[in-house]
């Protein structure tokens, strides 16, 4: 007993070696940092939370990532974008795009709002990380295409997304946007700022390029039924 | 529906001589009489005497031959409707008035344990599951039984209280199936891998049943508790320096980097990195963020004060064997069930992913060498 179960606790290697795979035994759990699931008492939680709990305390757990803290401002959606902005693993600088993105976008909407009248006042947004989670939102395709072969011939046919798959292809549309589509003299996080600002009041490229995919997607509502899945 | 009721009371309202005068006539013509006496009715009799007229029309009609012959082939495979039923039926009784007869026992009344025995009587069978044997049953007793006998237990059970749907859920939770070889150990006899994966397989089966809280002792005797993992941590007992302020060590270690971290309960809340200070030595926020990860966590941000050496790998690395060691270090001062969260948030446990090593015939670990065609 002990010794098939020990040898689920050490740093493994799979016997296949299979292309996605990972220095723990499946065995081990994810881990969970924030503060406030393990400050809620016993009374409170529901029957799989409570399932949930008396799990984890059976089984061994990951570490957590180097990216993750249980601060308030650790935000899974912006580590996710951060990375994906990365170039050759220097993280330094593409965070520091992100923080003066931030910073440029907060600047923008405080100047609005103080020279708004009051009545609309309230209503300008200046909480940057929401400003950037509203953007995001508005950017993410409800449907997606695929190229599925039949006969002989390739159809672009209109497939369900999943929510990693749609919020991927918003950061990778937005990422490409303004690398692209910018002067040569104009900074990152100025064009990137303007862009999730424009993405926040639904209008600019990136929203622009949602609408053309769904457009395109309806278009090709005959091929649905080639989809098999 | 509520027209059909109106028309039986106006019925029913006339006297029984003009009753039993329209009852001798044919149904169509008797709702037109009718209708024509009460004339408060405020349907219209139009439809539902064109009906009745069309039924009794359709059965006057002479059908012709042609129809006669079916094309039974075509009809498709014999449905289970009224009429095959009650053919059935009628078959059944023939041939138990049949079997009566060649018995020599009276057709009326012939029962059917009788039927029973006459059947096994003239067809032996030496075969032994009692299903595939031949029979003879009604044609409705043997489709609803079982189905009729479950309802009326449930039933009965509804009557008593005793039939609740919600019925409580063995906890599977913290405990794991008996390995082969406590399971040979238990029954004093070896097994082979196929019995050990069939007893397995029939465990689960009974669990996925409905009321399987009823046989939980039985279950439970081939479950064993799984050890809680938070009482496997070495926790240091607490040291004391000179002028009494409690310290513990700690150390770390993450890719190549190894870490050491002296934790004194002092109140400062200085960090000291290989006797620079722990802004200079780390400018990246990241990497204070993570040496600040367990203090934060706890709610004791500004308590201790850390004197680190750290050596080996770059940044990230050195900062994450140094998170490691200080949550090491903090366990002296916790209690059992902090110890316990540190553990789920993933803190104490040491990162086990490293370079993956460079294959022959790659140029590294996963990049192959470019292909060349010819």
């Amino acid at each position: 007993m002990a010794a098939s179960l020990t040898g689920l606790l050490k740093p493994w290697t799979p016997r296949v070696l299979l292309v996605r795979w990972s220095r723990y035994n499946p065995y081990y759990l994810e881990p969970g940092p924030r503060k406030e699931v393990y400050h809620i008492p016993e009374t409170e939680l529901t029957p799989e939370q409570k399932e949930e709990r008396e799990l984890k305390s059976v089984r061994p757990i990951k570490a957590a990532t180097n990216s993750v803290t249980s601060s308030v401002f650790n935000d899974p959606v912006l580590s996710k974008f951060v990375n994906m902005m990365m170039k050759d693993g220097d993280k330094i600088i593409a965070k520091g795009i992100i923080t003066q993105t931030l910073e440029n976008m907060k600047r923008k909407q405080v100047e609005k709002y103080h020279k708004a009248p009051e009545g609309k006042k309230a209503e300008i947004e200046c909480n940057p990380y929401a400003i950037f989670h509203q953007a995001l939102e508005n950017c993410k395709p409800v449907i997606g295409l695929t190229s599925i072969q039949k006969g002989g011939k390739f159809y672009q046919v209109p497939i369900p997304l999943t929510d990693n798959r749609r919020r991927f292809l918003a950061m990778k549309w937005m990422i490409t946007e303004c690398r692209d589509n910018k002067h040569r003299r104009t900074l990152m996080y100025e064009k990137l700022s303007q862009e999730l600002l424009a993405a926040f009041s639904k209008e600019g490229n990136v929203v622009k390029r949602k609408h053309e995919l769904h457009k395109m997607a309806e278009s090709n509502r005959a091929y649905a039924h080639y989809r098999w899945w | 529906m509520q027209m059909q009721r109106l028309l039986l009371s106006t019925y029913f309202l006339f006297s029984p001589e003009r009753r039993t005068a329209n009852m001798a006539a044919s149904g169509g013509r008797t709702v037109g009489s009718f209708l024509w006496k009460c004339g408060n009715c405020c349907f219209n009799f139009n439809t539902v005497s064109s009906n009745l007229t069309r039924q009794v029309l359709s059965r006057q009609l002479c059908v012709s031959a042609v129809l006669h012959r079916k094309n039974l082939a075509a009809a498709g495979p014999e449905k289970f409707s009224e009429e095959f039923i009650k053919k059935q039926v009628e078959e059944f009784n023939i041939g138990k008035r049949h079997l009566a007869n060649m018995m020599g026992e009276d057709p009326e009344t012939f029962t059917q344990g009788d039927i029973n025995r006459s059947i096994a009587y003239l067809f032996p069978s030496g075969l032994f599951d009692k299903k595939a044997k031949p029979l003879m049953k009604h044609p409705d007793e043997d489709t609803f039984t079982k189905a009729l006998a479950v309802e009326k237990h449930q039933d009965r059970l509804r009557g008593k209280d005793l039939f609740t749907q919600d019925a409580k859920q063995i906890s599977l939770v913290g405990s794991r199936w008996l390995l082969k070889e406590e399971l040979e150990e238990l029954l004093v006899e070896t097994i082979s891998e196929h019995d050990y994966a069939r007893f397995i397989q029939l465990m689960e089966r009974l669990l996925s049943l409905p009321y399987c809280s009823v046989e939980e002792d039985f279950v439970q005797r081939y479950r064993r508790q799984l050890e809680i993992q938070s009482s496997k941590q070495q926790v240091q007992p607490l040291q004391y320096d000179q002028h009494g302020v409690a310290y513990s060590t700690g150390d770390g270690r993450r890719k190549t980097a190894t870490g050491t971290v002296l934790l004194r309960d002092s109140g400062s809340g200085s960090i000291s990195i290989n006797g620079t200070n722990y802004v200079h030595y780390f400018p990246v926020l990241q990497d204070r963020e993570q040496l600040m990860f367990p203090l934060h966590f706890m709610g004791v941000l500004g308590r201790f004060d850390m004197q680190c050496s750290v050596s080996g790998g770059g940044h990230s690395s050195q900062a994450g064997a140094l998170r490691l060691a200080i949550s090491r270090a903090m366990l002296s001062f916790l209690s059992e069930g902090q110890v316990e969260t540190m553990r789920q948030a993933g803190l104490l446990t040491p990162d086990p992913r490293i370079k993956e090593r460079k294959k022959p015939g790659q140029e590294g670990a996963r990049r192959k060498f470019t292909w060349k065609k010819r």
